[in-house]
C-alpha cells in the first residue's frame, strides 16, 4: 500500500520504506538512544535508569545491568541495520524498543506527564514526538 | 519405559504450598501521554504471548486506570519481566501485593 513507511512482506521480513531524510530523523534517535545509555551526563540517562522496584533503596544490580545491555544492543542493532531495505523480526523489534525508549525519554525530560502539557508544550517539540508517534505506530503494525 | 514425569512428592507439595502462601509480586505498567496505544499492546503480545484481547484490556485499564497489573508472581520473574517492559521503552515497575 502506498504511503506506508513499513509493511510486513510474506516471507516475513519487514520493507524499510523511508527515504533518505526518514532515515537520517531514525539515525539521530538511535544515537542519541545509545549516546544516554553509555554517557552518564546525557539528558536521558536517569529516564533509561528508572527504578525497578521504588519500595527498595537499590535495585538488584544484575537486573539494572542486563536492562543497560539490552538497550544499548539494541540501539547498537537498529545502527548497524539502518541502511537496510528489509529488517528480520529481531531487528524491527530493536527498532521498535528504541524509538519508544526514545519517545518516552523525550516525554520525561521535558516534563511531559500528561495531555495537557503534551498539547501545550513548543511546536517543535511536538513535532518530534509526532514523527516518533508515526514511525512507531506504523512499525507496530507490522507485528 | 521410563515414565515421562515427575511425580509430586510430599517436599514438593509443601514447597507448592509455601510459594502460593506468599503474598506475589506484581509488574505494573504506568500510563504516559505520548505512547501510542497499539505499541502497547504489541508489546505486551511479545513479552508475555498474551491474546490480543488481554493486551488491549491490559492497555485500555493503563490508559484510564492510570496503571495496570500485567503479571503476578515469583520476585525474581517479576523484575526480568519488569525489565523486558522498561527495555522496550514502557514505564514499568514491581510491587509486592497489598
Amino acid at each position: 500500500m502506498p504511503g506506508k513507511l513499513f509493511a510486513r512482506r510474506r516471507d516475513g521480513r519487514i520493507e524499510v520504506r523511508l527515504n533518505d531524510a526518514g532515515r537520517g530523523a531514525i539515525r539521530e534517535v538511535f544515537a542519541h538512544v545509545l549516546a544516554a545509555e553509555r554517557d552518564p551526563e546525557h539528558e536521558w540517562h536517569l529516564s533509561l535508569n528508572a527504578p525497578i522496584n521504588p519500595s527498595s533503596d537499590d535495585d538488584d544490580p544484575l537486573a539494572s545491568l542486563t536492562r543497560q545491555n539490552e538497550i544499548a544492543s539494541n540501539a547498537e542493532l537498529s545502527i548497524m541495520t539502518l541502511k537496510e531495505q528489509y529488517l528480520n523480526d529481531t531487528e524491527a523489534w530493536a527498532w521498535l524498543s528504541t524509538l519508544q525508549v526514545a519517545l518516552r525519554s523525550t516525554a520525561v525530560v521535558n516534563g511531559l506527564l500528561s495531555d495537557e502539557k503534551l498539547e501545550t508544550c513548543a511546536p517543535e517539540l511536538l513535532d518530534d514526538i509526532r514523527t516518533m508517534q508515526q514511525f512507531l505506530f506504523e512499525l507496530a503494525a507490522c507485528f | 519405559m521410563q515414565p515421562l514425569r515427575f511425580s509430586s512428592t510430599e517436599s514438593d507439595v509443601e514447597s507448592e504450598v509455601a510459594v502460593i502462601t506468599e503474598r506475589p509480586w506484581n509488574v505494573i505498567v504506568w500510563n504516559d501521554p505520548v505512547t501510542p496505544m497499539t505499541v502497547v499492546v504489541v508489546i505486551f503480545k511479545r513479552i508475555f504471548g498474551y491474546s490480543n484481547n488481554k493486551c488491549t484490556d491490559l492497555m485500555l485499564t493503563v490508559h484510564h486506570e492510570g496503571r495496570a497489573v500485567v503479571w503476578s508472581g515469583q520476585r525474581e520473574r517479576a523484575e526480568s519481566y519488569c525489565v523486558k517492559l522498561q527495555v522496550a521503552g514502557l514505564q514499568a515497575t514491581v510491587e509486592r501485593d497489598a
